[in-house]
């Protein structure tokens, strides 16, 4: 009897952390796992939104059909390209704004306070304020060149493949930059100054202080940082679709946007799932990094 | 009893509702899906609306048609539009899901898509009954009629593109309002220069609008064949021509939308774009007597096509209350309402006796609206018509635009988009 008590009570005890979890874990089987699972398994499928009743099965069907497919490859370079130089930029701007912002002089409150601005606004605005920026007959950026002397005539800058992937990035630094700025930021406030006073009686140059002192103490800052704004920026397509559609032709195609319109403009949603989960297989790789990384973080 | 034909008898209160109930009268399965008792006192209308202009609101129809029918509640509720695709994206999905409105705005580009779902209610029958009907022109109900003859849309307003013109630039320009490609090209040439160019394309999304009374009516079709014939070939050319050689569009047309191409006309950076008699008030009131406006001009061989701009109502099969549903929406069709609508999206009405006193637009836009009809034309009633709007004719137009493909690639993409 008295066994079966400690063999009850055990056994309660064992469960009732789970129990715990449970809500947690029901929460998000229903809002990640499920919708997950449900994209994979229409991934499967030739689902057309407007054929409810006519849902083939073609197996990797999808997939097969991405390997012959100009746009995907397009789209799938894009991304690449992309994220290597919205990230990049994000970065080396975020560092040096953050840089500048730990100086001190008189309006540096202001200064902190305004440079959240572009990353607290949301991103239909600025895709549509750098749209009107750009644009050939109106815009501020070919007004300016122009009195400059820079250019002889308005450039079109949306509408030129060469230029319109270019344009839509440099919009997309600026929203981001400030993410970096702020989390470097606070980074560098976490740095000792006695590592820097160190630093200064071993007649370090202000160069040397930033290699050999800063970016170290924040290297870990950093690259929290950098990997979670890939995710971010590798998922985006909000200001892409609001400036350019993707256009023109495929010179702003990026692997999210390409599912999405094919999606909800082609409402092929076997076709776009199967996209999506290339896209969320690519990134699973950098959710890995990230993962192991707060893991050990946690675990110190 | 149909789930119908029980809504209609709301009037029998939810006492004696329940009596029947209780009596066994009612199937059971029909108990379980019997409307709550709120809906039971009367019928709630859903309906699907978009008005380009947020600050409008269709409140004051809604409340005159409670006045006259009560018992009917009418929830209007506004969707986005977002170029068409935030709209039918969640209609579509609302279907699927079993959620839809009772009834919506509709375009007769994705009538087809719709069809195919099998979710369209035909309105044959009810239309019978109703009186208001032939205050609608004939041309009106064939422009939209499905292909399985039925007829699902209820027409309730429409525009026909038109050309835009700067009477006073022309006159300068020494030349007069087209009437023929020849006289486009001819007019486009010597209006561009001084960084003013001849006319405002619209290569993004919509541009089809654009391209079609120069293609199309320049002797291309959506039938088997009809993108690659040497006609529609030769059509084309001419037309990617203007922008690559003759250079007559703005370099930035390849993704210029409808704001782009409105604004650049009213800064005087184009001398002809087109567009329909929606924004001519604004034209008017940035350009006053220095806008006018003529059809389309026509191909080589006397032909003609432009965009009949439609929007219509239709009730959905699924709907638990499509009397009702249809009520509302020949309310909407119905003269002064109609004009009372129009007011609102700044489109021109369907019904003759609206058009007899119209006050909305300057006449000679309306004037040029009328007088394109002859030649207006509706996109293939297809379930891929949806998708070479939004997507495929503004990707390979912009691409024939900048040279990345020859206009002849374009229009191989268009014919294999609709035929394989």
């Amino acid at each position: 009897m008295t066994s079966l008590v400690t063999a009850g009570a055990r056994s309660r005890a064992l469960m009732t952390p789970y129990a715990f979890l449970l809500p947690a874990l029901v929460v998000t089987a229903a809002v990640i796992l499920f919708p997950v699972l449900q994209t994979a398994w229409m991934s499967l499928h030739d689902f057309v939104l407007f054929r409810p009743r006519d849902v083939p099965f073609i197996g990797l069907g999808n997939f097969a059909r991405m390997w012959d497919d100009e746009v995907f490859w397009i789209s799938l370079g894009h991304s690449f390209l992309w994220i290597a130089l919205v990230v990049g930029f994000q970065f080396l701007l975020g560092l040096g704004a953050a840089l500048l912002l730990n100086e001190s002089f008189w309006w540096r409150g202001i200064a902190r306070s305004l440079i959240i601005v572009p990353w607290a606004l949301p991103s239909v605005i600025i895709g549509l304020m750098w749209t009107w920026m750009y644009d050939f007959n109106v815009g501020v950026i070919n007004d300016g060149l122009l009195r400059l002397g820079l250019i002889s005539e308005p450039v079109a800058w949306l509408a030129q493949p060469d230029t319109a992937f270019y344009a839509v990035i440099l919009a997309l630094i600026w929203q981001g930059f400030p993410f970096f700025a702020v989390v470097v930021l606070a980074g560098l406030q976490t740095i000792p100054a006695e590592l820097y006073e160190a630093a200064e009686i071993d007649g370090a140059s202000r160069f040397q202080k930033l290699v050999y002192v800063t970016l170290p103490s924040i290297s870990e800052v950093i690259a929290t940082a950098l990997l979670l704004r890939t995710i971010w920026v590798a998922n985006s397509l909000d200001v892409i679709l609001v400036m350019t559609g993707g256009g023109p032709g495929y010179a702003t195609h990026t692997l999210p946007l390409y599912a999405f319109l094919k999606a909800y403009s082609g409402m092929e949603f076997g076709y776009g799932a199967a996209l999506a989960l290339v896209l969320t297989a690519l990134l699973l790789v950098v959710v890995f990094i990230y993962v192991r990384r707060v893991a050990r973080e946690l675990s110190r | 009893m149909t789930k119908d034909n029980m809504t209609r008898k709301k009037g029998i209160g939810r006492r004696r509702f329940l009596q029947l109930a209780g009596a066994g009268v009612l199937a059971a399965p029909f108990a379980g899906s019997f409307p709550a008792p709120a809906v039971a006192q009367g019928v709630t209308v859903r309906w699907w609306y978009h008005f380009d202009n947020p600050q409008h609101s269709p409140a004051e129809l809604v409340a005159k048609f409670e006045k006259e029918n009560p018992g009917i509640k009418v929830v209007a509720e506004s969707i986005p539009w977002g170029g068409g695709n935030d709209y039918y994206t969640r209609l579509f999905a609302a279907l699927v899901a079993g959620n839809a409105p009772d009834c919506a705005m509709v375009k007769l580009n994705n009538q087809a898509r719709l069809v195919e779902m099998g979710v369209l209610e035909p309105l044959d029958d009810m239309l019978k009954g109703w009186n208001a009907r032939t205050d609608i022109t004939e041309d009106i109900w064939q422009l939209n009629k499905a292909s399985d003859g039925k007829q699902y849309y209820l027409p309730l307003q429409y525009v026909v593109l038109y050309l835009y013109y700067r009477p006073d630039l022309f006159e300068q320009a020494g030349v007069a309002a087209p009437r023929t490609f020849d006289d486009f090209l001819k007019a486009a040439k010597a209006l561009t220069k001084d960084g003013v160019f001849g006319f405002g394309m619209r290569g993004g999304a919509g541009g089809h609008d654009h391209w079609g009374p120069f293609v199309l009516g320049g002797g291309a079709n959506f039938r088997k064949g009809g993108m690659v014939s040497d006609k529609a070939l030769a059509a084309n050319r001419w037309f990617v021509d203007l922008g690559t050689k003759e250079k007559v569009f703005p370099p930035s047309a390849p993704t210029d939308g409808f704001r782009q191409i409105i604004d650049g006309f009213k800064a005087g950076r184009t001398a002809m774009t087109i567009h329909h008699v929606g924004s001519s008030n604004e034209m008017v009131e940035a350009l006053g007597d220095k806008v006018s406006a003529v059809p389309v001009p026509r191909g080589p061989d006397g032909n003609g096509w432009t965009s009949f701009g439609d929007e219509s109502n239709a009730v959905f099969s699924a709907s638990a209350n499509k009397e009702a549903a249809f009520k509302w929406i020949t309310f909407l069709s119905t003269a002064e309402n109609n004009v009372t609508f129009n007011g609102f999206t700044g489109q021109l009405t369907v019904t003759t006796s609206g058009m007899a006193d119209w006050k909305l637009h300057p006449k000679r836009f309306v004037e040029a609206s009328e007088q394109s009809l002859a030649m207006a034309g509706v996109l293939p009633d297809s379930p891929k018509t949806a998708d070479f709007v939004r997507t495929v004719w503004p990707t390979n137009m912009q691409r024939a635009l900048l040279g990345q493909i020859s206009p002849d690639d374009m229009m191989q993409a268009i014919e294999k988009h609709f035929h394989g």
